[in-house]
């Protein structure tokens, strides 16, 4: 166990609760993005997160690698929040205000036109509405391991999952995303000219 | 090594757990082979822009509220501020709505009786526009005699808690009837401790039943 400062435990909750908390709200926010495809759900994942921990500081303090299990409570309330959803008849037709967090946008992307970043754009809006196929699991292997770089191990460990299994929603996301995003342009930049 | 075998290790090789043996076979393979290069490329370049997605920037202001909101005495709700505000959204859109159309509109609109067959199961939509996303609204349904949810029995009353979203919200519900009725679907949303009551009239067309 982490040696713990005395001064930490007399100040008031909250103090600590913002000292420790503050400097993970910027890393769950991006990870609940990437996990939700929007940007209200992150922010209401990561308040769900929040008011959940409060009560849990003094836990916390304890905690030697407040990230991973930061990212575990984290991936838990998402997983939570999926099911409450399909268990709603309600089903989303147009998301948010931002044109990206749609992944029906990605078609009229494609007239963008040969500039540069209009082409990122479009890109992007293709990826983001490739990530939206994939299940809710598969969505989180991929952010944690393709994109903030936990391996399969500490994977294991953080969502409590068989190392088979993530292998396996691993291999499956990544092959269906490698389908549903065309070699051109994504091989482009691996190219050698000549 | 054959084409086979290296897009079933593709995986491994991607996160470096092949041991050396493997490693070797694999890298050899791609030198020789130029489709499972081009493949090679094509599963890198899509891991890297996956990777550097970048995410929007969340609100200004959001991590603060977000903490603050977190270590509130009365943060026992969820999301006050943000319930406050979505909640006087509500309000004022359905006011608006009345007059202007934007809250709820039928699929086809503006139709507002559905015609169903007897004991064929039917999906009858509803959309339901919102100014802004509504989390953790209720939607309620009650159903009219003789016609069933699919896959809820007989069970004539049923709620939700659902989030909306800002923009379109498809409300797919599968219905079946099962005798004559003359009765009313009443779809009730509520959110905020305000509310709107949206009715459907249901007709049955006796074309399935061949006693008819």
């Amino acid at each position: 166990m982490p040696p713990v400062s005395p001064y930490r435990r007399t100040r008031p909750a909250a103090s600590n609760f913002e000292d420790l908390l503050r400097p993970q709200v910027e890393y769950l926010y991006r990870l609940a993005w990437r996990f939700t495809g929007s940007v209200a759900d992150a922010e209401d994942l990561v308040q769900d997160v929040l008011l959940k921990l409060y009560p849990r500081t003094q836990e916390l303090l304890e905690i030697e690698r407040l990230r991973p299990w930061l990212t575990r409570v984290l991936y838990r309330q998402f997983v939570d929040s999926v099911r409450k959803q399909a268990r709603s008849p309600i089903v989303a037709l147009v998301t948010g205000a931002e044109g990206e967090d749609n992944p029906l946008d990605a078609l009229p992307a494609m007239k963008d036109g040969p500039e540069e970043h209009a082409e990122r754009s479009g890109w992007r809006r293709l990826i983001l509405a490739a990530l939206e196929q994939l299940n809710s699991e598969q969505r989180a292997v991929v952010t944690m391991h393709d994109v903030e770089g936990y391996s399969l191990e500490e994977l294991e460990t953080i969502l409590e999952t068989p190392l088979g299994t993530l292998k396996s929603r691993l291999h499956r996301a990544r092959q269906r995303l490698r389908v549903l995003l065309p070699m051109e342009p994504f091989s482009a930049g691996e190219r050698v000219k000549g | 090594m054959e084409c086979r075998d290296f897009a079933l290790q593709l995986d491994d090789w991607l996160d470096r757990r092949l041991d050396s043996v493997r490693q070797k076979s694999v890298q050899e393979h791609l030198e020789r082979c130029p489709s499972c290069r081009r493949q090679h490329e094509h599963a890198v370049a899509v891991q890297r822009a996956v990777r550097e997605l970048s995410p929007p920037a969340a609100h200004p202001g959001f991590v603060d509220q977000a903490l603050l909101r977190a270590t509130r005495p009365a943060a026992g709700s969820a999301h006050p501020a943000r319930r406050a505000v979505l909640g006087a959204a509500l309000a004022a859109t359905l006011v608006l709505g009345v007059g202007l159309g934007v809250f709820l509109a039928m699929q086809p609109a503006p139709v507002q009786a559905v015609a169903l067959t007897l004991e064929r199961p039917e999906t009858v939509r509803l959309m339901f526009n919102s100014a802004k996303p509504l989390k953790g609204a209720t939607l309620s349904l009650a159903l009219p005699a003789n016609v069933e949810l699919v896959g809820y029995g007989d069970q004539r009353e049923l709620s939700w808690q659902t989030d909306l979203r800002e923009g379109a919200n498809l409300l797919e519900l599968p219905l079946i009837a099962r005798g004559a009725t003359k009765g009313e679907l009443v779809a009730h949303l509520s959110h905020g401790g305000s509310g709107k009551t949206f009715r459907l009239k249901i007709e049955i067309d006796n074309a399935g039943r061949s006693d008819m």
